[in-house]
């Protein structure tokens, strides 16, 4: 049986979205659908997000094959031509099996047909009921027949059927007879290869925990409200005001841990400390002078660069720290200031007042979750979330079926994107790959040589209903656009979005031999109708006369119809001085180098080759198998030993592989899809190999400590010497007396102020060994912040119930470990008597941190960026987790950043996933802003090349010329701005264009 | 790379000092071919020329006070199609290896078997009053540098020079040293790389401690560099906001002298000089139509801010701007105003390091903070 094409996205959150348009630029058919009525999820609610403080979520829009999307912020909405939004539908059924899955789904009727609804907002205006806005999380109204959120694309409207009172109000005032007052539901019957569950998170109620007097006390906020609060299109439009007054308060206290790591919540939800931290830094960026204390029980700020954000909040912005857990908020009832009393390190009771108080609620599971994942037949783990297993991250219990993000566990949006990317990875392989070539870019560039002709010209104008008409006078526009140089045709529209007009101005536009178009409507996405028309994105201009015109300049009828005059004479100039300028397609080798034959590389090479990709797996070492060779036991019970050699079996029988091992990479030529690149084995001389895509999995290393008297004594071991000292049985547990461990060795330093995410959940994993060898061994830890986030902290639960004792040490009193006579002594200041511990311990274990091996070389030869650590630098933190920014080579594994095993399969297959999207292309077609050179007008400085943040510019070895493949070029116009001879013009916005455009707007 | 020597000056005075060391490198085969400045047979005027025949270095001058181009955009004519496949020799003021250094960067000059020789510069007059200058006296040079070594302001000295605050030459393999010397006995080479301190070796040449030098050189450039500040004072003055700079360039005749005398202006083809720029008698027409009356030519506004934001991050001051201009725009003073300001917000000394990257073609996330603030 033929595979089928198309999978089935459950969420469309930002995991959801991410693994949509993976699937979609790789050429699938997606559904993505959502229990709401838009698409974003949690984070279209937050504006800026850690660890810089930048938006980015546009960042996720295709790469290749780019036009076909559309290209703007991906807040108000998404446009692919191979992803069906599907809003207000819910998974019914599941039949069938992964490769061919039936699946049921409803869909509620949003109350307002889309194609008829013109946005003019007046149902709203009527709406006589009020209610409470989800957007901004309760702190303004909205009405019950409303817009999700107020920069949604397209803006049509939904009616909330819970709070509508189905008045008919909205009904009677509708001009386009949108509304139908009816609830339905849709069944719907969807054929998928494969299904991707992305349900994100709901938050804990913070009601719950009662003794925070949330709802109760005015000034106890949740994060996202204090993140509405502060948003310039939050209810306050960005006054950071407290409710109870409307005052700028002085002090605010953030309160962690709010429904996570308690008895009723037994795990971390891994993003609050960092929600929290960037909270208060662009609080405190924006308000220096206001005071923020954050009560903590430690600070995970486990992610790259995370611990970076937490130096700087603390020692540059002031914000200051207080360990410990706040029992209880009491209100100042006359100024409804918050009182808390905690109990600190010292034991000291201190009370404190606040303006302020903002509680960082844990992520749980969303409502119903249970209820759907029964429908899909996949288990839940016993914290209620999506099962899935160490070593294969993204699968549920049920083949074919994929989960990532907050679904399995909670988490923070960069490790969303990793697993959105593995989903997809995984999803795919049940899928029948459709050749891209039949997408639009490509009849685009077919139907552009058709326009190399003089230029005939069509003005179309949309009334929008009245919402143009009432504004501007259009008459006098068709009459004005009539005059305009090369115009065939004008015509007027009633509803351009509906698409049975789009018939007849096919008919008309063929009539007039049509090769040129400008329409005059609002921002709704034409692309696709402009496509099957033959237009693209340059040989069309849409001028928005709604937005940017008649909704703006409502009082001044004659100004607003001289600016929309001016912006279509301009649109006309910039298509009339088009010339089209179809560029070849580029030819791609479907071979791909995976560079590391660690946990990481492997687990890419295996997947690439799921896809039928043929795979260089380059060794450095002797052997495969990496660091991977010395974890004997995980934390979770799995056997890494038994998976390793499965890995390694797998990888050498595959004919598809070839491993090369003692080699190394040395330099790279060439571009995404044509790479050559120099590997040179151990003292032979230089060999090449052609390969399409380059996977970075060189790995990570141990720091080897030189403190703590390491190498000096054998009882001081690192965690991972302890480990194999236990798997091969040498240590005499039986006559043990204590052990002392040593956590942060290494990390969270300053010569290196990252933490390496490991460290702590080994350590646990090596104390609960030693006591289940024998329950009495004293095992004492001694730590910074216990960093065991997610499900790991039931392991931190656990040891404390068998008694491993815990020691916080700081920065300005670090453990000293001596050597007195036969004994190892280990003194530490202890931070809850004030005293000195002193410990005798018979082992000494120090968990050092995970470095980076010298990449420098590596880094050269790929052309590529490392960051401050050493690490290798991805092309965006959270969007583009496995990118770099020269197209075509990607990154996983530790040679990105410290994580764990599950976290580097996830990542490796994110990045297979991306190399096979472009693998599997036969060939890529560039954009329709492509840039070129003029050799005549070239100096050949090469400022072009050193510019393009793409490498899609070079200089050609045997013509001496600079040239341009177009293919990888995004048309950003870096090249053009840089080039001081204009010798560089960008397709579709050439110097006459322009030129011209100006020209005709005075 | 400290190592000085002395280059003694003898009955012929410091110019025979200075020919005698060039035709050294010859006898001593460092070099085949040597770009210098040579007196034209007139003697009233000094140009660039490639010698391939020691015994033309009778004729070569580098001390006159006269720079009639700058002769970083001859070596860039030189070697920018093809490395020169011959050992050469330049003689370059400071300025023009400033300029040589940019147009490295920007790959229109190959450094591959080039030897850097620079010359301190006393400063340079335009060719107009070098030319009378050269008629009045007996030997420009000697002259010229007895003028120097007085101490008195040279009112001939053209404005650029008279503001430059790099006399010493940077990045050269030799340095013909004339500050902080006693040049009756005897002038200095100095040497800047390995390449440079090999070649003092080779000419068995006196060691000398150069220990006059640093203070002579800080004391010009201050003196230099609080002219400077006055000028920049009174330039703000004449040409700040768009009214001033376009009463400024009023004069302006579109003529593009100013970019040919510029050693940075690099480009094969300029896009000022193409089709571009050339419109139907329709668009003048309807310009004209819509404002009433329209300057012509057109554009060179534009010519001129295009210019300035191309080269302005490179601008080494030499001023040729300014004397190629036959209405006599300041176009050299606007480039050093605007220079001085742009170069310091980037941390950028043209010509001071190969090293550092053009500031445009860098990116860095934390950049210019104070823009727009």
């Amino acid at each position: 049986m033929d595979k089928l094409n198309s999978v089935l996205v459950i969420g469309a959150g930002v995991g959801g979205m991410k693994a949509s348009l993976d699937l979609a630029e790789a050429g699938f058919k997606v559904y993505l659908c959502d229990r709401s009525s838009a698409i974003g999820g949690t984070l279209i609610r937050v504006d800026k997000w850690f660890p810089d403080n930048h938006c980015g979520l546009c960042q996720m829009l295709p790469v290749f094959s780019a036009d076909n999307s559309s290209r703007f912020c991906l807040r108000r909405g998404l446009t692919h031509p191979d992803i069906e939004l599907m809003p207000l539908t819910e998974v019914k059924e599941v039949a069938g099996q992964a490769g061919d899955f039936r699946i049921g789904v409803t869909s509620r009727a949003a109350g307002v047909i889309p194609e008829l609804c013109i946005s003019c907002g007046l149902c709203t205006e009527v709406c006589p009921v009020e209610t409470a806005s989800e957007f901004n999380e309760g702190l303004s109204p909205r009405k019950a027949i409303y817009t999700v959120h107020p920069g949604i694309l397209p803006y049509v409207y939904t009616v909330d059927w819970d709070s509508c009172t189905k008045c008919g109000a909205c009904v009677a005032k509708c001009p386009t007879q949108a509304i139908r007052l009816r609830e339905m539901e849709m069944i719907k019957q969807l054929r998928v290869g494969a299904v991707i569950l992305a349900t994100g998170f709901e938050k804990f109620d913070p009601a719950l925990a009662s003794q925070y007097g949330y709802q109760r006390y005015p000034n106890v906020l949740t994060g996202i409200e204090l993140e509405r609060i502060i948003s310039p299109g939050g209810p306050t439009d960005g006054d950071l005001l407290r409710p109870s007054d409307n005052r700028t308060p002085k002090s605010i206290a953030f309160l962690q841990c709010v429904g996570s790591r308690d008895n009723r919540k037994d795990y971390c939800s891994s993003v609050c400390c960092m929600f929290a931290l960037k909270e208060a830094t662009l609080l405190k960026q924006a308000n220096p002078e206001i005071d923020i204390h954050i009560f903590y029980m430690d600070i995970r700020a486990f992610g790259k660069d995370h611990y970076r954000y937490y130096q700087r909040a603390r020692d540059e912005l002031g914000i200051k720290f207080i360990r410990g857990r706040v029992p209880v908020i009491r209100e100042d009832s006359p100024t409804k200031n918050l009182v808390l009393t905690t109990i600190e390190e010292n034991e000291a009771s201190i009370k404190r007042q606040f303006e302020l108080v903002v509680l960082s609620v844990g992520q749980t599971p969303p409502p119903r979750f249970q209820e759907l994942c029964q429908v899909l037949g996949v288990e839940l783990n016993r914290w209620g979330f999506c099962r899935s297993g160490l070593f294969s991250p993204v699968n549920t219990t049920r083949e074919g079926i994929y989960v990532c993000g907050s679904a399995s566990a909670p988490k923070d949006i960069a490790d969303t994107m990793v697993e959105a990317g593995a989903a997809a990875d995984r999803a795919s392989g049940w899928l029948e790959r459709r050749m891209i070539s039949t997408t639009l870019s490509e009849k685009t560039v077919e139907s552009a040589a058709e326009k190399e002709e003089t230029p005939r010209l069509s003005v179309l104008l949309c009334d929008c209903g009245q919402e143009i008409s009432s504004v501007l006078d259009l008459e006098e526009l068709a009459e004005s656009s009539r005059q305009l140089p090369d115009i065939t045709c004008v015509m007027r529209i009633p509803f351009l979005c509906d698409d049975d007009v789009w018939v007849k101005v096919d008919q008309e536009l063929r009539k007039h031999k049509v090769n040129r178009l400008v329409i005059g409507a609002c921002s709704h996405y034409f692309n696709i109708h402009l496509a099957k028309l033959g237009f693209n994105s340059s040989s069309a201009q849409i001028v928005n006369l709604r937005e940017h015109i008649a909704w703006v300049h409502r009082d001044n009828r004659q100004a607003a119809t001289d600016k929309a005059k001016n912006l279509l004479a301009m649109a006309v100039e910039l298509v009339r001085a088009l010339e089209p300028e179809p560029v070849p397609p580029m030819s791609i080798h479907p071979v791909a180098l995976v560079i590391g034959g660690g946990l990481a590389g492997l687990m890419a090479a295996l997947s690439l080759t799921h896809h039928g990709i043929e795979v260089h797996l380059v060794e450095k070492s002797a052997g495969l198998g990496g660091n991977l060779k010395q974890v004997y036991y995980a934390l979770e019970g799995d056997d890494p030993q038994v998976f390793r050699e499965d890995i390694i079996n797998q990888v050498k029988t595959n004919r598809l592989i070839h491993v090369v091992l003692e080699t190394e990479l040395v330099k790279t030529e060439g571009y995404a899809g044509n790479f050559v690149v120099s590997l040179k084995a151990n003292k032979s001389s230089l060999y090449f190999l052609e390969v399409g895509a380059i996977i970075v999995a060189s790995g990570g290393e141990e720091y080897r400590p030189t403190e703590y008297l390491y190498g000096q004594n054998k009882n001081i071991v690192t965690q991972r010497e302890l480990e194999r000292k236990l798997f091969s049985a040498e240590l005499d547990l039986k006559n043990m007396g204590s052990v002392v461990m040593i956590q942060c060795v290494g990390s969270r330093e300053k010569e290196r102020p990252y933490c390496s995410r490991l460290c702590c959940s080994w350590a646990l994993k090596n104390a609960l060994r030693l006591k289940e060898g024998n329950p009495e061994i004293e095992v004492t830890v001694l730590y910074r912040d216990m960093t065991s986030y997610g499900f790991q902290e039931e392991y931190y639960t656990q040891a404390r119930e068998k008694g491993i004792i815990f020691v916080r040490y700081g920065l300005d009193g670090k453990p000293e470990v001596r050597q007195e006579e036969e004994r190892l002594v280990v003194e530490v200041a202890e931070p809850v008597l004030g005293g000195r511990l002193v410990l005798e311990s018979d082992l000494v274990v120090l968990s050092p941190a995970i470095i980076p091996p010298e990449n420098t070389p590596l880094a050269r030869a790929l052309g590529v960026d490392l960051n401050e650590d050493g690490f290798f630098q991805e092309a965006e933190m959270k969007f583009r987790p496995v990118d770099f920014l020269t197209d075509g080579i990607y990154v996983c594994g530790l040679a990105h950043s410290p994580r764990g095993m599950g976290e580097s399969i996830a990542q490796a297959q994110a990045a297979a996933q991306r190399a096979v999207s472009l693998l599997t292309r036969g060939s890529l077609v560039s954009g329709i802003a492509v840039s070129e050179t003029i050799q005549r007008q070239c100096s050949q400085c090469e400022l072009c090349i050193t510019v393009c943040p793409y490498t899609a510019r070079m200089k050609d070895v045997e013509s001496g010329q600079v040239v341009v493949q177009g293919a990888l070029c995004r048309g950003c116009g870096a090249c053009v701005v840089a080039c001081p001879g204009g010798a560089v013009k960008l397709i579709g916005f050439k110097d006459r264009q322009v030129f011209s455009l100006i020209d005709a707007a005075f | 790379m400290s190592s000085s020597a002395i280059l003694p000056v003898g009955d012929g005075g410091i110019l025979e000092a200075v020919r005698v060391f060039l035709g050294s490198l010859w006898q001593k085969k460092l070099i085949d071919v040597l770009l210098v400045p040579l007196e034209l047979p007139s003697g009233g005027n000094v140009v660039p020329a490639i010698v391939s025949d020691p015994s033309k270095l009778k004729m070569a001058n580098p001390l006159a006070p006269i720079m009639p181009l700058n002769s970083a955009r001859q070596v860039s004519a030189i070697t920018r199609a093809s490395p020169s496949a011959e050992r050469l020799g330049v003689v370059l003021r400071p300025c023009e290896m400033r300029a040589l250094i940019e147009l490295v960067k920007l790959k229109q000059v190959s450094l591959e078997n080039l030897l850097l020789i620079g010359i301190d510069c006393l400063g340079t007059y335009s060719a107009g009053d070098y030319g009378r200058f050269a008629q009045e006296v007996k030997s420009p040079a000697s002259d010229f540098l007895r003028k120097f070594q007085e101490g008195k302001e040279d009112p001939l000295l053209r404005k650029a020079c008279q503001i430059c605050e790099y006399p010493v030459p940077m990045n050269a393999d030799l340095v013909i040293g004339l500050l902080g010397t006693d040049l009756n006995n005897s002038i200095l080479l100095k040497a800047g790389t390995v390449a440079g301190e090999r070649i003092i070796g080779e000419l068995g040449l006196k060691k000398s401690d150069a220990e006059n030098r640093e203070a002579a050189i800080t004391k010009m450039v201050s003196e230099k560099a609080e002219r400077r500040e006055r000028l920049f004072a009174q330039v703000r003055k004449d040409v700040r906001g768009l009214e001033k700079l376009m009463a400024t360039l009023a004069t302006c005749v579109n003529c593009h002298n100013c970019k040919t005398a510029c050693p940075l202006c690099y480009c094969q083809e300029c896009f000022f000089d193409s089709s571009v720029f050339q419109f139907e008698a329709e668009k003048y027409l309807g310009w004209a139509q819509r404002r009433g009356a329209l300057r012509m030519p057109t554009d060179t506004l534009l010519f001129h801010l295009t210019r300035l934001n191309h080269m302005v991050i490179s601008c080494v001051g030499c001023g040729l701007c300014t004397e190629a201009c036959p209405n006599n725009i300041p176009v050299a003073d606007i480039f050093r105003l605007v220079g001085d300001k742009v170069q310091k917000d980037f941390e950028y000394v043209p010509g001071k390091s190969l090293e550092e990257e053009l500031p445009l073609t860098t990116f860095r996330e934390e950049e210019l903070p104070n823009i727009g603030t």
